[in-house]
């Protein structure tokens, strides 16, 4: 048992090392691809937190649960997509995403750290604290979309 | 809240080629728009977000809840309070980043030294309507009065009573840090000359009641066109591209075009979830910008506003996109 799992350990970390190695070389269309998903996914398990959070929705603290850890390990998956070699790619993305990679990547760090606190509080169904943390959420979004994101 | 890292930023602008016949000097004081600002207050949809500083308490007072919708549907609160947690509402200090320099909000608390606890009513119908300091000094047009000069006589006033009813704070202004020329203000009496055309708003009889009322809350109160609107060199509004979006600046991603050539692309219903929460039903996140005017402003108005707001910008001629 503990040989089979050391083969099988092992194994997947060669598969994920594999893994890695070749989504540093996917193809541009590919990685836009990429990043485009984890934002689609990001906004719908996003809306109903934020629909619920603001009282437009009933609320319901396993709901927030469950889409704050989604989000939690899907707002780690976008970035790696942003590529240099992702520049003539047809998106919404600006420029600035690559000129102005440093504070791009301060937004998107800051985004992780907020939603990963929308995560604590979600998962102690602690709703008010959800209600307060949503709208740092919100703006680390915004803070991207206004100036990386062509209208 | 104002887009002022468009090259758009300090002027400001008005349509008048869209609404001459509104915006001449001594036409009298039309009656109030049909759909007045009576919505109560107390009608604010529950989407707003918990840091939005507030001044405490709703006021008892009728006309000052209705100068409070007032101030949300003119998105006061924005450049009147510093971008900070806990920061005192209306007391001042947002910096406004423009090609023309750092503006500061001024606080209008009714702080008698450092806001404007001094001031007579009539001072301050004459910075609104006519963006004059009491001392006779201009206003630059960072403060959106082109948009506000038109504001009903009934809509200022209960802002005024509204406005004196804010907890005074002791929180001094900061000047502004404006580059040559623009830091001489009397500069901006040529500005005025070629830009500002004071008048009140006159509702259009050939229109629908939402559609005039719309058209109050989009461009006298709202002062969409501040941003919405690109600007030449000087900062002036290209009348000819009224709420047709900006193209994307040297730091930020432009503004969306309001006419209908874009605005097609969603229905009604989606425009007024977009303007009460600040996504699309996707759950896709507006930019900050304006999810701070979601917050202040759209998300504080009446489900009957907003949707006079979308009447009128579907009657907006379509402009297309600039290429």
């Amino acid at each position: 048992m503990n040989r089979f799992m050391t083969v099988a350990v092992a194994g997947a970390a060669l598969a994920l090392g594999v893994a890695t190695e070749a989504m540093a070389q996917a193809k541009p269309d590919v990685l836009v691809k990429q990043r485009q998903a984890a934002m689609t996914l990001i906004g719908k398990y996003w809306g109903p937190v934020a629909g619920m959070a603001s009282g437009k929705v009933p609320y319901n603290a396993d709901i927030v649960a469950r889409n704050a850890t989604y989000l939690e390990n899907l707002s780690q998956m976008p970035w790696d997509g942003f590529h240099e070699s992702t520049k003539g790619e047809k998106s919404r993305t600006l420029p600035e995403a690559y000129s102005q990679k440093a504070k791009f990547d301060e937004i998107a760090e800051r985004m992780q750290a907020e939603i990963a606190k929308l995560g604590v509080v979600a998962r102690a169904k602690n709703e008010a604290g959800v209600k307060q943390q949503f709208g740092a959420v919100g703006k680390t979004c915004g803070a991207c979309h206004d100036g990386f994101r062509a209208k | 809240m104002f887009v002022l890292g468009s090259p758009a930023a300090a002027g400001l602008l008005l349509f008048i080629g869209v609404l001459a016949p509104n915006v001449l000097a001594q036409v009298p004081p039309p009656p109030p728009p049909p759909v007045q600002s009576g919505a109560p207050a107390g009608a604010k949809p529950a989407a707003e977000m918990p840091q939005v500083p507030q001044a405490s308490a709703p006021p008892a007072d009728p006309a000052a809840r209705r100068g409070e919708y007032v101030a949300s549907a003119a998105g006061c609160l924005g450049c009147h309070t510093e971008a900070k947690d806990k920061a005192a509402a209306y007391a001042g200090g947002r910096a406004l980043k423009t090609p023309f320099g750092t503006f500061y909000g001024p606080n209008i608390t009714p702080h008698p030294v450092a806001g404007i606890g001094k001031w007579s009513e009539a001072d301050f119908a004459r910075a609104i309507r006519e963006g004059l300091r009491p001392d006779g000094a201009h206003y630059f047009p960072a403060f959106p009065y082109p948009s506000f000069a038109r504001i009903t006589d009934a809509d200022l006033k209960d802002l005024w009573t509204y406005l004196r009813t804010l907890p005074p704070s002791a929180r001094p202004n900061q000047a502004h840090d404006l580059g040559f020329p623009f830091n001489w203000r009397f500069l901006v009496r040529f500005w005025k000359w070629l830009y500002f055309t004071p008048g009140r708003f006159t509702p259009d009889p050939k229109r629908s009641a939402a559609v005039n009322r719309g058209n109050y809350l989009v461009n006298v109160l709202g002062h969409c066109g501040e941003c919405h609107t690109p600007r030449n060199f000087l900062g002036g509004p290209k009348r000819a591209r009224h709420l047709a979006g900006t193209p994307k600046g040297a730091d930020d991603g432009g503004t969306s075009n309001l006419t209908p050539s874009n605005l097609k692309k969603w229905d009604d219903a989606e425009l007024a979830g977009f303007l009460q929460s600040g996504m699309t039903s996707e759950g896709d996140v507006t930019g900050e910008r304006m999810g701070e005017v979601v917050r202040n402003t759209t998300s504080r108005l009446t489900a009957q506003d907003l949707s006079s707001m979308i009447a009128y910008l579907r009657a907006l001629p379509a402009i297309a996109d600039e290429p």
